[in-house]
């Protein structure tokens, strides 16, 4: 136990000097980090530049178009420039590559309200109570979105 | 601008890579990297060099080789090869997915320019250059998948045009490993690639490239055990490369042969160590580790973590080491079931999340199992603050390993409160959203399987026949394991099949015939089998 104890402390105190290194052993799971169209339309999401996003957002798109995050942030800026044709195309593709995209189930079901269409609306709320058995804000999100569409009697 | 590039590639990679690496130089000039012959039109003097070069690609040692191509350009200016090496090492690990860096790609683009310019003398030489070359083509406008595919079809042309050279064929299968995809679960590329390379196996018996490969070719668990003589024989090929020594533990892993993982592992480790390389020491250990503690040799696993928490030099940049770091304390006091020394295990905050959720991981089930309902809150707490972190930072694979980290929590958070269909309906999510994310290169297994915790919630409510049917489903995917065995004599023993039982008491004994003989379910297991 003693011992143990000791090893519990030298992990704390385990040292982290930088290196260099090629790796043999992990993928870098952050496309940010390896697609520069890709991080310009991620930093365009966030400045609400919504027409700069969808030019990077594409262009990072020929090389990564399996990626659901991208179809999801595509998805998210065409909404945004309410060009739902296009938005509903991606967020399907992301939901398609991932079916537990928490964020496309969300944006997609908004964009639904969007135009009017509270039963697909509903169906992404359905899927997302079933991927979220622990509390969700993409789930949360919805319900409230979807509540107050009903309050509005817009159904 | 010709001298120039070279000597500006010399340059920088010496600088980079000034420190580590070089303590393997010995060994390596005396062949231990294992045998190539590549015969080329360079300078015969830099032939060798060439080929041990050649040998590092083999065994993924990118560290040395980046250095040693450009070393062997600077030599011979007109050895246009040697910047075809450069240009593939560059493309980093093919079996990885990820593939070249764009600011690696600029500088493949730059070798394989000067390649041409060079003008390799023989058209064998050219051929090579232009099938690396046809991973580069036009690269930012490609993803990665049709990189790989052209490499491949590349490779596959080259091969075929050249049937007697046995580094063309090897290569090419190398590529074609590297276009399997995860979806495809009949493994076709990998299947086709080790029947391109068992023949090579045959004839050379000492190449890095063909056993690494086979083992690469079969790394999947419904096909794991026809790579088990590529494996063995694949770390005494080149002893002198720490991934040479730790690959094999891969397949090792996978069918749960953990003696041989331990031996290989320990071996990759001091190797790594004696380098410099301190991300492959933790992260050979960790697997060591892993396996000492499924056959019950505590003791060795103690020791061996003790030594390596003591590294330091580890890579900021990837979370290999820190991910060790975290794991083998938890997994000393989780396989052991420690409970007590679970829950004391101290969080160090580290820049990546999904490492520091092991420990909080490994704490809460310390609690929970304990019965400190309070405790285990806090730390669902935690490990809900990093899983957010993760899903904020779009890191998808590991916020789908924390959720399952947070509903097994919740699970046994409900079943310590005492609401059992409650604890095994999160339980039960856990492991089915475990069974469809596929374990990490970077680890040998996770802390504990979902789908044997699910096992044993289940024998904690008394239902021995769904636990053993659970403690089965898991060995599909994680064999051989000492926790499981020892649920499975549990089990089988609550539900009457006293056969069944003693085979599994067997199976744990002939497990940990060399273990430290501390264990409660070993003393059970051997009593129940004296009893008999």
């Amino acid at each position: 136990m003693r011992r143990l104890a000791i090893v519990l402390v030298a992990a704390c105190v385990l040292g982290f000097p930088p290196g260099a290194h090629a790796d043999p052993v992990e993928t870098d799971p952050d496309l940010a980090k390896r697609d520069e169209d890709y991080a310009a339309g991620r930093k365009a999401v966030e400045a609400k530049d919504w027409a700069e996003a969808v030019a990077r957002l594409r262009k990072a798109e020929i090389r990564n178009p399996e990626s659901a995050d991208l179809h999801n942030f595509l998805g998210y800026s065409y909404r945004n420039l309410r060009q739902f044709e296009p938005a509903f195309r991606h967020y399907k593709r992301a939901i398609e590559i991932d079916p537990r995209h928490r964020g496309a189930h969300e944006y997609i079901g908004e964009a639904y309200l969007m135009t009017g269409d509270l039963p697909s609306a509903e169906k992404h709320l359905k899927a997302l109570r079933e991927i979220c058995l622990l509390p969700c804000e993409e789930l949360a999100d919805l319900e409230k979105a979807v509540a107050q569409y009903r309050k509005s009697g817009k159904r | 601008m010709k001298t120039h590039l070279l000597a500006a590639l010399v340059g920088s990679t010496l600088s980079l890579y000034a420190a580590p690496g070089t303590a393997y130089e010995g060994d390596a000039q005396t062949g231990k990297l294992g045998k190539v012959s590549f015969p080329t039109l360079c300078d015969p003097k830099l032939q060798a060099d060439f080929e041990r070069t050649v040998a590092m690609l083999h065994s993924f040692w990118y560290v040395a080789a980046e250095k040693s191509f450009p070393e062997i350009a600077a030599k011979d200016p007109a050895c246009a090869i040697a910047h075809w090496g450069y240009a593939s090492i560059l493309m980093n690990n093919p079996l990885a997915g990820t593939g070249a860096t764009p600011a690696a790609a600029k500088k493949a683009q730059i070798a394989i320019d000067e390649a041409r310019r060079i003008g390799a003398k023989t058209q064998r030489e050219r051929d090579y250059i232009e099938a690396t070359a046809a991973y580069y083509e036009d690269y930012a406008n490609r993803p990665e998948k049709a990189r790989q595919a052209s490499r491949a079809k590349a490779y596959e042309a080259l091969a075929a045009r050249y049937p007697d050279d046995d580094e063309a064929q090897i290569f090419a299968a190398l590529y074609i490993a590297g276009t399997q995809s995860q979806a495809d679960q009949s493994f076709a590329a990998y299947l086709k690639a080790a029947a391109m390379l068992e023949p090579q196996f045959r004839k050379h018996p000492d190449h890095p490239g063909v056993a690494h490969y086979l083992i690469h070719s079969y790394d999947a668990p419904p096909i794991a055990d026809k790579g088990l003589d590529a494996a063995r024989r694949y770390a005494s090929i080149a002893p002198a490369a720490p991934h040479a020594l730790h690959m094999p533990s891969h397949i090792f892993t996978r069918v749960g042969a953990w003696d041989e993982s331990a031996a290989t592992n320990v071996r990759s480790a001091k190797v790594a160590k004696a380098g410099g390389e301190a991300d492959e020491t933790y992260h050979a250990s960790d697997y060591a580790v892993y396996a000492y503690l499924q056959t019950a040799r505590d003791a060795a696993a103690l020791d061996l973590m003790t030594d390596t928490l003591k590294v330091t030099g580890v890579s900021s940049g990837r979370p290999t080491a820190f991910y060790a770091a975290a794991a083998m304390p938890a997994r000393y006091a989780v396989e052991r079931g420690d409970w007590k020394a679970a829950m004391q295990l101290q969080p160090v905050a580290t820049s990546y999340a999904f490492t520091d959720a092991i420990t909080h991981f490994a704490r809460a089930l310390g609690a929970l199992r304990s019965g400190d309902v309070a405790a285990g809150d806090r730390e669902a707490q935690v490990l809900a603050a990093l899983h957010k972190k993760l899903v904020d930072a779009k890191n998808t694979y590991w916020a789908t390993e924390v959720e399952v980290q947070r509903l097994a929590v919740s699970g046994w958070t409900e079943h310590a409160k005492g609401n059992a269909a409650e604890g095994l309906k999160f339980m039960r999510a856990a492991a089915d959203l475990e069974d469809r994310n596929e374990k990490h290169i970077v680890t040998p297994a996770r802390i504990v399987p979902a789908r044997e915790l699910l096992a044993e919630m289940l024998l904690e409510q008394k239902q021995p026949a769904l636990a053993l049917k659970e403690f089965e489903a898991s060995q599909l995917r994680e064999p051989n394991r000492f926790r499981n065995f020892a649920g499975s004599v549990q089990a089988a023993e609550m539900a009457g099949d006293r056969a069944r039982a003693a085979t599994y008491a067997r199976k744990l004994v002939e497990l940990a015939a060399n273990g430290d003989g501390k264990r409660v379910e070993l003393s059970r297991a051997k009593a129940m089998l004296t009893q008999r």
